[in-house]
């Protein structure tokens, strides 16, 4: 059996497009669109380094693109590594986004087949806290459990995290109360 | 006038000095038989014989099940249970002096598991199942109190049970025991003549120790488990599903899957899930292979697979396209499968899975709404996290899922509405 989809991808309609009913997104991503950014590792959704950005009412949604079928994402919008970064007219990158600097910066990975995953866990995180601020002092505690589902294997983490902080506190309004000590 | 309130109040006062002569006449415990062993004469590989022993026989009986902290720390207690006349609490029943039962005598503990009487002659609520206990032999008690006496005390304190009146007054039980305690010879059930020994150990496994009536059994209004013997009950907001040997038939189980499910939680029919995990986690997957299939021998009455008969799907035509079947394909095949057949230690295969088949669409609903956490099964075996959908499906959405999984694979045809699945999640969160 086969179907049509159609959806928004990195901004840029696509679609319809004939392709197997069961089809995931991860190999729709790969082998319709060529876009070979996402990395697929468990192929049974626990690792997150396939995580994809799926855009709803209510925000970005992170979910498992080996696991989650190009069915669910018709007619929605998604975002995958390849549109995190701001490109020319010719599609040359000029800029990365502030969480992949971040990640460069910070030396955050270093195999970097888990760092989609995490770039766009990060992302949905930094979007979700401009929406919902936090206090400060629950910062750590909000980046822990927005990341804990992203498996890295090099670095130990922690390298991930730092920077996923200081991108949230460089970045104005995400979190409320005194930053220098408990309010 | 005057003489009627008089005639009121003499009869009032008739009332509760009979209830009282009453209480008095019922309140006590039964007979208790001497100890099977002398405890202060065992020899220390005797002593520790016996504690293996007692050990099994606490895991036959799942005593972890209620008596673990939330935490998981075994005999240590504090774990609750929702019921509609309150929370209980499994209290510790470590060999802490103090806190658990480290100066209980054997005694104490037979009056306790056998007739619900405590060691400061308390009544124990039916909560704790000595109902089911009440057939156990002396000798298992004489075992597990070795056993239990001999655990590391765990300084815990218990917590109070949270009832609603008039269930939070204690002696009151004496009544209920009245009405609901077997009044029968304890440890002695009554041999069923055709039947061989490995189903008498399978009925004492079932019945008494593993207490498995006290979760499939219905019950009544006095919550007593009345009701037809394993044919399904709800309790804390999940099925517990019917298995009776035709309920088992009727879902496509053979004695062979019940066997691998008990000892191992793995088989065609699904993962142990609820409360029904814990009894695979801290009982049964420790019991012997002849205690598993004495277990599966009474269950089914000696019944042979030809009799398993899986349904078939209803309305299949409904299977090729629409809401639900697009959700499946787009949430759920990745892991279960385009057909339904699972993978290995990731998802269940849900072709012949059990809790489609249920009439109650409770546990698939909140199964999709919750997800199942990661489980460590028997056999060094393990299961993936299955992922929550609550904040990902809508009621309608969810509603068209479980009605394509149901008609697909249940053999199930009743439509589940929105309402139902409101329902269901609003009952348990």
């Amino acid at each position: 059996m086969t179907v049509n989809v159609s959806m928004t991808i990195n901004g840029e309609a696509v679609g319809p497009v004939e392709i197997p009913e069961d089809l995931m997104m991860a190999e729709f991503l790969h082998e319709y669109l060529n876009l070979t950014g996402t990395r697929i590792s468990c192929e049974q959704g626990v690792c997150y380094a396939c995580s994809i950005i799926v855009d709803g009412a209510e925000g970005g949604r992170i979910m498992p693109a080996c696991v989650t079928g190009a069915l669910w994402c018709d007619g929605r919008s998604v975002r995958t590594i390849e549109g995190h970064a701001t490109r020319d007219d010719e599609g040359r990158i000029t800029a990365l986004s502030p969480v992949q600097e971040a990640f460069l910066t910070h030396f955050s990975f270093q195999c970097s087949y888990c760092t989609p995953g995490f770039v766009n866990a990060a992302t949905v995180l930094v979007e979700r806290l401009g929406r919902q601020p936090v206090p400060r002092a629950r910062l750590e505690d909000e980046i822990l459990e927005a990341m804990n589902g992203n498996i890295c294997r090099c670095t130990g983490y922690v390298r991930y995290l730092t920077a996923v902080r200081d991108v949230i506190l460089a970045t104005p309004g995400l979190v409320t109360g005194d930053e220098g000590d408990a309010a | 006038m005057k003489r009627v309130l008089l005639v009121l109040a003499g009869l009032f006062v008739a009332v509760i000095v009979g209830l009282v002569l009453l209480w008095f006449a019922v309140a006590g415990p039964g007979p208790v038989p001497p100890a099977t062993v002398s405890f202060t004469s065992l020899a220390p590989d005797e002593r520790a014989a016996l504690a293996r022993r007692g050990e099994y026989v606490a895991r036959a009986a799942d005593c972890m099940a209620c008596h673990m902290s939330p935490e998981e720390t075994e005999l240590a207690g504090g774990l609750p249970f929702e019921t509609p006349v309150g929370t209980f609490y499994g209290t510790n029943i470590s060999s802490s002096r103090r806190h658990g039962i480290g100066d209980w005598t054997a005694d104490d503990l037979y009056r306790s598991l056998v007739w619900g009487i405590g060691e400061e002659g308390e009544h124990l609520y039916p909560s704790m199942p000595y109902t089911a206990y009440h057939g156990m032999t002396r000798a298992d008690v004489d075992a597990l109190w070795v056993y239990l006496m001999q655990t590391r005390p765990i300084e815990k304190p218990n917590i109070p049970h949270d009832l609603v009146f008039p269930f939070n007054i204690r002696p009151l039980i004496a009544f209920w025991n009245m009405l609901y305690r077997p009044d029968d010879r304890p440890g002695a059930m009554a041999r069923v003549g055709d039947r061989g020994e490995g189903w008498h150990r399978g009925r004492y496994l079932v019945d008494v120790l593993g207490h498995c009536g006290e979760c499939h059994t219905p019950r009544n209004l006095a919550f007593a488990t009345t009701g037809p013997h394993l044919s399904g009950e709800v309790l804390e907001g999940a099925l517990a599903p019917d298995i009776t040997p035709d309920g088992l038939f009727a879902r496509g189980w053979s004695p062979q899957d019940l066997a691998q499910f008990l000892a191992t939680g793995l088989s065609p029919q699904g993962t142990p899930s609820f409360r029904m995990y814990s009894v695979l986690d801290h009982s049964t997957r420790y019991l012997a292979p002849a205690d598993i299939d004495a277990m599966v021998a009474y269950l089914f009455d000696g019944r042979t697979d030809v009799e398993a008969a899986p349904p078939v799907a209803v309305a299949a035509d409904r299977a090729g396209d629409g809401e639900g079947h697009r959700l499946y394909l787009g949430l759920c095949a990745g892991c279960h499968g385009s057909d339904g057949q699972g993978r290995p230690f990731s998802a269940v295969p849900l072709q012949g899975n059990t809790t489609l088949m249920f009439d109650n669409p409770r546990n698939l609903i909140r199964v999709i709404d919750e997800g199942i956490p990661a489980r460590r099964l028997g056999g060094m075996m393990r299961m993936q996290t299955m992922p929550a959908f609550g904040d990902t499906l809508s009621a309608d959405q969810m509603a068209a899922l479980v009605n394509h999984l149901r008609e697909r694979w249940g053999g199930r045809g009743t439509e589940v509405t929105a309402g139902d699945v409101a329902d269901v999640i609003d009952d348990d969160d």
